[in-house]
């Protein structure tokens, strides 16, 4: 029983990351037109260090638009989950519909008008106001899952801190944001995850060079030749970028555990 | 000071009676309060484009130039553009393949991770692994495994599984669901998170009190499992099935609408009548339309799946 | 960098500060190049470009600003997104000052208005009538001229010499008809055989076939459209021809492996690893192959004889909202100059935007850049405002069209009922 669970779970595991690890290989395989002519070396990466404004640049202003967006995402869809799933006032059904409708325009429709508005507001080619549009993107599953999170937690929680003399702010950040814990992981991660590797965006909002966030200047990598697609760029591309969400997800694999909730809340 | 609990219920209902009408309200004003970012955000940075964008819809809107007012030729030329029609039904059954598959999946594979096992770690990480990468780039790098000189390819004859390279994307059926393949890899981590996040806020005593009245695995998920996941499943059909009526990326990239025509999804042509065709205005009327439909879908949807109380 | 770019700003406030406060000439001073017109002011003009044609850009506004005060910004846009990007920038009136564009969307940008007319400026120039015609017929809109030539992509044949040996083929004489180019693609898969093909072509890709079937339509005086693009002619014979000879090699076993889901993203990397005899590509490509195979290049014929291209690659412009007109068409017009051409492009192997300037010295040692520089003045670019919607769009009409005559059994009624379908989406307003 237990070496089945085990084996049909390596077997899946190799299946989920035989495509990246082929991925990797190739990235150090020599092809001709790319960064590594022939045999096997670190061509693709070095050509990517040097690519444009430098790697660096582009990694700082990627770390930066992502370090707001998760900020801000969770900020907001803290107070907002809780004022979903504690609170009655007016327009709630509808705020919350119109947030998840943001999940239902598809993305190149909304992003010029997007353009637009942010350049009416002073915020055009910034990477904060970059930053505001990811956290509205992030909004419809923040929010979500936050009011979901909210709502498991039993209110006798909050009513005895309440009794206990705490305001209701307090009350939340003492009590309730502990455990919420793990949806307010998800929803950092998740919001990490989209800004990290989010293309189109940066693409249509922001407009000088080194401005540019990874994936824009990846892209721009990899399609350098008339039409053809530098498989090496690709994969050394995807191996870069990939490695801070694995290390990300890696630290934060524990709050994935059952009882952990269950454990704060007995104490 | 009041007692809560120890003072009789019609007693604490008169004392508490003239300051119930303030609470009501204190209480809406706290919502508001809580909720006033999200409606800042939401309001500015997508309805006022959202507005714009149905402006748009009415208007022939080309790159530059001043658009002119012609409404509703956008709409009314909608039922006449068959390739969008066509997309219509291939989305739709797209859609309902891969969430009955990506669900399915998801579900199984957080199950079988959520309780802490030596190694459970790395099968976690391993099934969450694709989603950490981007996801243009992994329709690229799917282009490359599926080609006809990729490695999956060779495998397969080295193997002897295959006398010869399997054309992945060659038909109707094996583009859509190869391309299936490579969402549900993509996905699968993604969902099973959000799953696991709500399984986790499932209490270990109601599990234990399950067992000791002598249920079986299958009647604990259920009747136990299943039904405290409702607010979850909810969340996440949402996603999924928005995310692939939206599909975009992996056709574009993987199939091209291919071959001939056969993987054609709804928001590809919105963008061909967009960056094409330099169309704006069409593209907007039929963001506009799909938007409707989804909001429909959306509310019925939560609706059916009720909320967890 | 950054101090660089600090104290070059500055310099060029004080070069501009300096040339205000002299109380002006009305010839500008303009550094050393034909421009009439254009202002080397020291000022910074921001300028977007295809991520496809970056390297050569690059080049270019390196060597611009190394010489200049003017000082060029440089922005690489992914080329799959560059329409959408520009169409934002329009939307937002944010257009940077110069920006280039794959030629075969010049006339939706200059219909549309991005673009400066800058007619008066190209005429002065000395060497107005050797700009590479195709390119210029595609950046004219009702007698306007609005871009000139900026990178250039021909389609060639390339043939793999060590191949043609092997199958006893004279290496030194590639074909000089269509059919003959099929004979060596069927004599090196008989001959040699094995893991090794006679040709390759991009089944699944639009683009591909546009690119590299109609130059032999084009060489043998036929054309697939008429002149302003609005109505389609693809049922010319020679283009018949040209597909049923393809459609007879597919059938007889001479393609290398993938043609019929080839959607462009990998179709010029198989030719590399020598496994291929000869097939049209990209003369972009010419750069990426191996240094040790023996490849050589002919024009593309037609199937009696002829040779022509496919003019691709970019035009640059000055976009219709810039305050810095003067300044843009110094550098536009800069790289145009013989130093740019010759000193930029041509030594570095690219193909040259003006004709005049197609034997050079560079391009003398290498005779394959002479052949492919030489095309620019045969070679054509389609011109048609609906041209990316019907031809380059995978759910357009013309790839279904191209893949029923080539994989099909009846060219001829695919291309009669391709005619209708394409003319329809030519039309449409």
């Amino acid at each position: 029983m237990k070496l089945g669970y085990y084996t049909t779970g390596a077997a899946l595991s190799i299946l989920f990351l035989f495509p990246l690890l082929w991925g990797g290989y190739e990235s150090f395989r020599g092809q001709p037109g790319s960064g590594q002519e022939s045999g096997f070396g670190f061509g693709n990466y070095t050509r990517m260090a040097d690519y444009g404004e430098g790697i660096a640049t582009y990694l700082i202003n990627t770390a930066a638009v992502s370090a707001m967006t998760v900020v801000g995402t969770l900020l907001v869809s803290a107070l907002g989950g809780y004022a979903f799933a504690r609170f009655r006032f007016p327009g709630k059904e509808a705020l919350f519909l119109a947030t998840l409708a943001i999940l239902m325009v598809p993305y190149a429709t909304i992003l010029i008008p997007l353009y637009v508005v942010l350049g009416h507001l002073g915020l055009q080619n910034s990477l904060v106001g970059l930053s505001l549009v990811m956290i509205m993107f992030q909004l419809p599953f923040a929010i979500f899952m936050m009011r979901n999170s909210f709502e498991a937690v039993p209110r006798e929680l909050e009513e005895a801190a309440l009794v206990d003399g705490c305001t209701t702010f307090s009350a939340l950040r003492r009590i309730l944001l502990r455990a919420v814990r793990p949806g307010l992981i998800t929803v950092g991660l998740f919001a990490f995850l989209a800004s990290w590797n989010d293309f189109f965006a940066p693409l249509i909002l922001l407009s000088d060079g080194d401005k540019f966030t990874l994936p824009v200047a990846v892209v721009a990598m990899r399609e350098r030749s008339f039409g053809a697609i530098d498989y090496g760029a690709l994969e050394a591309g995807v191996m870069v970028m990939a490695l801070p969400c694995v290390i990300l997800f890696l630290v934060l694999q524990r709050h994935y555990v059952r009882g952990f909730t269950a454990g704060a809340l007995r104490g | 000071m009041s007692l809560g609990g120890g003072v009789s219920t019609a007693q604490a209902r008169l004392e508490r009676r003239p300051a119930r009408l303030s609470l009501a309200r204190r209480e809406s004003l706290k919502g508001l309060g809580y909720s006033a970012p999200t409606a800042v955000i939401v309001g500015v940075f997508f309805l006022l484009p959202l507005v714009l964008v149905v402006w748009m819809s009415m208007n022939r809107w080309r790159i530059l130039g001043s658009p002119t007012f012609n409404f509703p030729d956008n709409y009314t030329k909608i039922p006449d553009n068959q390739l969008f029609l066509d997309s219509v039904t291939f989305t739709l059954k797209y859609t309902a393949i891969t969430t009955v598959l990506l669900s399915g999946i998801a579900l199984a594979l957080a199950l079988s991770v959520q309780n802490q096992r030596p190694g459970v770690g790395l099968f976690r990480t391993a099934y969450f692994l694709p989603g950490a990468v981007g996801f243009a780039a992994a329709s690229l790098l799917f282009y490359g495994f599926y080609s006809q000189t990729g490695p999956l390819d060779s495998i397969l004859m080295d193997l002897g599984i295959a006398d010869e390279p399997i054309n992945w994307l060659g038909t109707p059926n094996a583009a859509l669901f190869s391309t299936i393949g490579m969402v549900i890899w993509r996905f699968a981590g993604f969902n099973m998170l959000i799953l696991l996040t709500g399984l986790q806020a499932i209490p270990t005593e109601v599990y234990e009190a399950a067992r000791s009245d002598g249920a079986s695995r299958w009647q604990t998920f259920r009747y136990i499992t299943l039904p405290l996941l409702r607010s979850t499943i909810a969340l996440m059909l949402v996603i999924s099935i928005t995310g692939s009526l939206l599909a975009f990326d992996q056709f574009f990239i993987l199939t091209r609408g291919g071959p001939d025509g056969t993987t054609v999804s709804m928001v590809m042509v919105i963008f061909r009548e967009g960056f094409t065709r330099f169309d704006l205005g069409s593209a907007a009327a039929l963001s506009v339309l799909l938007l409707v439909v989804l909001v429909v879908l959306n509310v019925i949807q939560l609706r059916v799946l009720g909320r967890e109380r | 960098m950054r101090t660089a770019r600090l104290i070059g700003t500055l310099a060029a406030c004080a070069a501009l500060a300096v040339a205000a406060g002299c109380g002006g000439d009305d010839e500008p001073e303009g550094g050393g190049g034909a421009a009439s017109g254009g202002a080397d002011t020291g000022e910074t003009i921001t300028m977007w470009t295809r991520a496809a044609t970056q390297t050569q850009s690059e080049r270019l506004v390196k060597a611009y600003n190394a010489s200049h005060k003017n000082q060029v910004e440089l922005t690489v846009i992914p080329t799959d997104n560059y329409q959408a990007r520009v169409a934002a920038a329009a939307g937002g009136k944010n257009l940077p000052d110069v920006f280039a564009s794959d030629v075969i969307y010049a006339p939706n940008y200059t219909s549309q208005g991005l673009y400066l007319d800058i007619t008066d400026r190209i005429d002065a120039l000395e060497f107005a009538d050797s700009l590479a015609p195709a390119h210029m017929r595609l950046g004219t809109y009702e007698d306007a001229k609005y871009t000139v030539p900026h990178t250039l992509d021909l389609s060639v044949l390339f043939y793999n010499k060590d191949l043609y040996k092997k199958a006893g083929l004279d290496p030194e004489t590639p074909p000089t008809t269509l059919n003959e180019f099929a004979e060596h693609a069927r004599t090196i898969r008989e001959k040699v055989g094995g893991k090794t093909y006679g040709t390759f072509f991009g089944g699944n890709c639009p683009g591909c076939f546009v690119f590299t079937f109609w130059p032999s339509v084009w060489a043998a005086g036929g054309d697939i459209m008429n002149e302003d693009g609005t109505e389609s002619t693809i049922d010319d014979p020679n283009m018949a021809a040209t597909f049923q000879l393809y459609n007879d090699l597919v059938k007889d076993d001479v393609v290398f492996p993938g043609y019929k889901t080839e959607a462009g993203p990998t179709w010029t990397g198989f030719f590399g690893k020598g496994n291929i005899g000869v097939m049209p590509m990209p003369s972009t490509t010419l750069g990426l192959m191996p240094k040790d195979m023996d490849i050589g290049v002919a024009p593309i014929p037609g199937p009696d004889g002829g040779e022509s291209t496919f003019v691709g690659g970019d035009v640059v412009g000055i976009s219709s909202t810039t305050e810095k007109a003067d300044a843009a068409w110094d550098f536009v017009s800069w790289t145009l100059s013989e130093e740019a051409q010759v000193e930029i492009l041509a030594k570095n192997k690219d193909v040259v935007g003006r004709t005049d300037l197609a034997d050079n010295k560079y391009s003398a040692e290498d005779e394959r850049v002479v052949t492919i520089n030489e095309l620019v003045e045969k070679g054509e670019t389609p011109y048609s405002l609906n041209f990316g919607a019907t031809y380059n769009d995978p759910t357009g009409p013309w790839l279904k069209v191209a893949r029923d005559a080539v994989f099909g059994d009846d060219v001829q009624g695919a291309l009669s009922s391709g005619k209708e379908s394409i003319t329809a989406s030519l039309a449409q307003q």
